[in-house]
């Protein structure tokens, strides 16, 4: 039971290290940055349209999340459909 | 496929349509559209591309004179848009293109490819090296427009300007002329790297010298479009939580519902920018630093004023290597990326999140618009592999913001988070002996 527990502390040193490195480095080199141009340019969007179709359920999953989340990384590219749909 | 034989007949070398003869006027047709099925009158019918002429016939000859003196000696007045004579102080400024050129206007009802006279494809033979013929003595001036737009003649000191929209993309549509000035510059770039000097490399900080910042206009396209985007994908709606087990064993186990998403927007964009030359438009950070020169985008690109090469006396530029073509995955990658940001607000009853899974672009219409924009840069170039890399510092050089790449002493960074790191482990190594 313990040994559980001591374990997953043990994780901590080496862990907090390497965030501190990390964040460092880009605090002096902002490697991370770029144009947010997703909110930093003048859009002006039509009132967003769609529609939601229940498909499925999940019974007792252990993930919190959805798999795959991409809700927010509006950079991530997925599958791009052919742009002329008629 | 037609006979080989018989070649279809060769256009009249002289007389009515071929190039000898005087060209009719743009806009007419042989034929009155009006009397032509449908389809072809629509193909007639479409609009041109190339749609704006933002070249300036009065200064072709590359004097910019003084409209109230006729003086040469034309300065760009820092931190205003004013162009000043330095011989008699008169002051104007430049006409802006936004209204000149109606640049802000009818995003909604943009179709096709609309680009300015400044932004069309750079000739391929088209050389850098540009020579004049000084219109007030005849003597030759030699302008090199990789990296300077203005000259002086040797001969009579007259000053120079190219200004005649040539094919090597040195000369934009617009202009935004700096409004920071360089002691301003100094001052933030300063206090950027004073936030940052423990770690940072100790050659950089002895070699530091703000006062070096050089002022760059830099090739943009700001691109204005008007675009639709469908997304589809799932997203999933918590519907319990329980748990299960006892004491230790005890585990958080989800129900949820699945959905199938679906979204549509209908969007335009205004003034976004994108890098039109190929070295800043890589922002590979393994290789370089143009990263923090993207980061200080936008620019306040409606008070651009029309070109006018008075406004780089002092500064030096960069030159456009990028067609609109190069530039239109990128463009299209950014048009999805907002599209996707536009419809997040819309899937906020997933409480279990959204995987998009495919994505749809349909771009209606965009306005390519070439600009110079002002950038005060400091360099340091750091020794490495690979020649080393060099780490910029940017102020935007209109709003100010400043974005920079410092160089780290990796051993003084190494050491820290080691010391840190086995600070933690002998916190939970007394805690761990401790409850044992």
């Amino acid at each position: 039971m313990s040994d559980d527990n001591g374990l997953w502390l043990l994780a901590l040193g080496p862990t907090g290290a390497t965030a501190l490195y990390w964040a460092l480095y880009r605090y002096y080199r902002n490697t991370d940055k770029s144009h947010a141009f997703e909110r930093e340019t003048t859009v002006e969007a039509q009132p967003v349209t769609g529609s939601d179709r229940k498909v499925d359920e999940i019974k007792g999953t252990r993930a919190s999340r959805i798999s795959g989340e991409n809700g927010g990384a509006y950079r991530t590219r997925v599958q791009r459909v052919s742009g002329d749909s008629s | 496929m037609s006979d080989p034989k018989t070649p279809p007949p060769a256009p009249p070398v002289s007389g009515p349509g071929s190039p000898q003869d005087v060209p009719p006027l743009p806009g007419s047709q042989p034929i009155d559209p009006a009397t032509l099925p449908q389809s072809i009158r629509d193909e007639l019918e479409a609009p041109d591309p190339a749609a704006i002429d933002t070249a300036s016939a009065e200064l072709k000859d590359g004097i910019n004179r003084c409209p109230k003196c006729g003086s040469t000696e034309i300065r760009h007045k820092p931190g205003t848009d004013l162009l000043v004579c330095l011989y008699c102080r008169n002051e104007w400024d430049g006409a802006r293109v936004e209204e000149a050129f109606g640049l802000g206007e009818g995003l909604r009802d943009l179709r096709g490819t609309v680009v300015a006279s400044g932004a069309r494809d750079i000739a391929a033979d088209a050389a850098s090296l540009m020579s004049f013929k000084c219109t007030a003595c005849g003597a030759e001036v030699t302008v090199n427009t990789e990296s300077t737009m203005t000259a002086r003649c040797h001969w009579c000191r007259h000053v120079f300007g190219v200004n005649e929209q040539i094919a090597n993309g040195a000369v934009p549509d617009a202009v935004l002329p700096f409004h920071i000035r360089k002691d301003d510059a100094v001052a933030r770039i300063r206090q950027f790297v004073d936030k940052r000097r423990m770690f940072a490399l100790k050659a950089f900080k002895e070699q530091f010298t703000p006062e070096n910042v050089v002022g760059v206009y830099l090739p943009y396209m700001i691109v204005d479009g008007n675009a639709s985007a469908d997304v589809a994908g799932k997203g999933e709606i918590k519907t319990r939580e329980y748990t299960r087990g006892s004491g230790n064993d005890k585990k958080t186990y989800y129900d949820a519902d699945i959905y199938q998403i679906e979204r549509h927007v209908d969007f335009t964009v205004d003034d976004l920018p994108l890098e039109s030359s190929t070295e800043r438009g890589n922002l590979d950070t393994r290789v370089n630093t143009n990263n923090i020169i993207n980061t200080i985008l936008p620019f306040d690109t409606k008070n651009a004023v029309k070109w006018n090469a008075s406004y780089l006396v002092g500064f030096t530029s960069e030159k456009r290597n990028r067609d609109v073509e190069h530039l239109r995955p990128r463009l299209e990658d950014q048009l999805l990326s907002i599209a996707r940001a536009q419809v997040e607000s819309s899937t906020g009853r997933y409480d279990r999140g959204v995987r998009w899974e495919q994505e749809q672009l349909d771009v209606h219409g965009t306005r390519w618009v070439s600009m110079y924009l002002p950038v005060w840069l400091y360099s340091y170039h750091q020794p490495g592999r690979n020649g080393g890399l060099l780490h910029y510092i940017a102020v935007n050089g209109r709003t100010g913001e400043t974005m920079g790449s410092v160089p780290v002493q990796q051993w003084k960074l190494l050491t820290a988070a080691l010391t840190v790191g086995t600070f933690i482990e002998g916190i939970v190594l007394w805690i761990l002996a401790a409850s044992s």
